[in-house]
């Protein structure tokens, strides 16, 4: 129907149809997928969520005398410097505390922070107070840095997320008797409330659900800025049970992300921390659509009715946890849900009005003619296994 | 004047301090939380008047900072009156406050610290 080519070449003549996800599903119920298909060009779609798997890479510049860094801190929170001299990663993850470098920020101010914080506060324009030693060598001899650190005075600094964009995700209960603090907040006890982490129908790759038009290379809108998918996320399993329309019935595929974090926006790229889990980053995520034939867009018109993901019991803490079998999206949109015939209520923990939001600004981005779309260089793959990771002791040598 | 002793003392009330602002030669401010039988709460905030101490009441409330807001709605999932509930067509948190019974459920429960008390 359209080439990638022939998009681009009406988003520069300011001639592309454009489409939030919304308005897609939308048009598509009203004219019907073929009339639908023919007009569009692009649908746009968005997320904004918690995404721990994130960080973000930094390399400070060369001090005099150079140091080669041992241990680093960024407001507290620690990052990695295991690889070049001046080279750091600040993980989204990374709890905030009074370390062994004489950190001069008490208990108090530390805690709910980490790493999603400090990132969030760089893309804000904040200062970042720095402290790290020194792994002395001939070629680096200085020991220690004490200094504060802002997006404009350090040479690099882009997210690298090894882990964003869920393909489905679970919804949490708790069917103990006391309350849990998770990664999807608070559960309180006897299946007193429900949460769900992803958007259903206005989730990116629920609407591509075999990855046919995103690759690695795509371009994406990442945090406010530009970014691009580097390569398929941690975790990445695309091999999960699906449904007949192809989407799956739990998390299945995943994406790694890349971004320049100094042209990222604050509203996109937020510090976030659940009480007694810890720290994480909510991030803006959009990722268009190109509507290269009719099938595209049949997937983009997939509803709520028709999506569903596993209702697990977070109260026994296993790598398998037990289920109370699957739920759609739109019984998790209305509100409640029924698990063994009880009345339980659900609550989203992905923000669905500023991922609305993030669909709408990659569309007027893309109509403003300054976000072209990517052909990709390679596709993600779709034959990945979901090992788990079993203790075998040490292996030994009975010959 | 040791107040908070005076209070429980004679009229048998229990204070929890919420908020205190006390220094030398200045006028004091407490925000205190009391409890006890419904006619020696009456008569001890009469004699607290009695003494020149400036008495009103607040109640506490429910503050959200729109500012900070992301309209998540994890909130949404841990209040019991559903005074805090997501808008059916614009997804963004409304509270009711009129239904709120401060169980102050809300405010661990908020990943970005919006949530938060008038006192």
């Amino acid at each position: 129907m359209r080439t990638i080519a022939e998009i681009n070449d009406k988003i520069c003549r300011g001639q592309a149809v454009v489409w939030t996800v919304e308005e897609a599903k939308a048009q598509a119920a009203e004219r019907g997928v073929t009339a639908a298909a023919k007009l569009v060009d692009v649908v746009t779609t968005g997320t904004f969520e918690p995404m721990e798997a994130s960080g973000a890479i930094i390399n400070l510049g060369h001090t005099d005398p150079p140091i080669k860094i041992r241990e680093c801190r960024l407001d507290g929170v620690l990052a990695y410097a295991g690889f070049g001299a001046v080279d750091l990663y600040l993980g989204a993850s990374q709890v905030a505390e009074a370390g062994r470098l004489g950190d001069s920020l008490e208990g108090d101010e530390l805690r709910d922070r980490g790493g999603g914080h400090v990132i969030a506060d760089l893309i804000a324009g904040k200062s970042v107070q720095l402290r790290a030693s020194g792994y002395v060598t001939d070629c680096y001899p200085r020991a220690a840095l004490e200094t504060t650190i802002s997006r404009e005075r350090i040479n690099q600094f882009y997210l690298f997320n090894p882990r964003n964009l869920y393909q489905n995700f679970i919804v949490g209960v708790n069917g103990g008797d006391r309350p849990l603090f998770t990664y999807l907040g608070p559960l309180q006890p006897r299946l007193g409330n429900a949460v769900y982490s992803n958007l259903g129908e206005l989730s990116p790759l629920l609407n591509d659900p075999d990855l046919q038009v995103i690759g690695i290379g795509s371009r994406i809108f990442l945090g406010g800025g530009v970014g691009y998918i580097a390569w398929e996320g941690t975790q990445h399993f695309p091999l999960q049970k699906r449904l007949p329309n192809r989407t799956p019935v739990g998390p299945a595929a995943t994406v790694a992300l890349i971004g320049d974090a100094k042209q990222m926006e604050p509203r996109w790229v937020r510090g976030c921390y659940f009480k007694s889990y810890g720290p994480s980053l909510m991030l803006g995520v959009g990722v268009p659509l190109p509507i290269l034939n009719e099938a595209v867009l049949a997937y983009c018109a997939v509803r709520d009715a028709d999506l569903v993901a596993p209702v697990v019991d977070f109260s026994i803490p296993r790598r398998v946890r037990p289920t109370f079998g699957l739920v759609s999206y739109a019984q998790l949109k209305s509100g409640q849900i029924a698990i063994e015939g009880r009345r339980v209520r659900t609550a989203p923990l992905a923000s669905q009005y500023l991922s609305r939001e993030v669909a709408i600004a990659l569309k007027q981005k893309i109509l403003a003619g300054g976000f072209e779309l990517t052909v990709p260089v390679a596709p993600l793959p779709a034959d990945r296994k979901f090992i788990p990771q079993d203790s075998w002791g040490a292996e030994i040598d009975v010959s | 004047m040791p107040i908070t002793y005076r209070l429980a003392k004679d009229f048998n009330v229990a204070a929890n301090i919420i908020r205190a602002q006390v220094a030398p030669n200045q006028v004091g401010k407490l925000v205190v939380e009391l409890s006890g039988d419904i006619d020696q709460l009456d008569e001890a905030m009469e004699w607290m008047r009695d003494q020149g101490i400036g008495v009103s009441l607040v109640s506490r409330e429910i503050l959200i900072d729109e500012e900070v807001c992301v309209h998540c709605g994890l909130c949404t999932g841990v209040c019991p009156t559903e005074s805090l509930k997501l808008d059916s067509q614009t997804f963004q948190l409304t509270f009711n406050r009129s239904r709120c019974i401060v169980c102050e459920q809300c405010i661990p429960t908020c990943p970005v610290q919006a949530i938060s008390t008038n006192l």
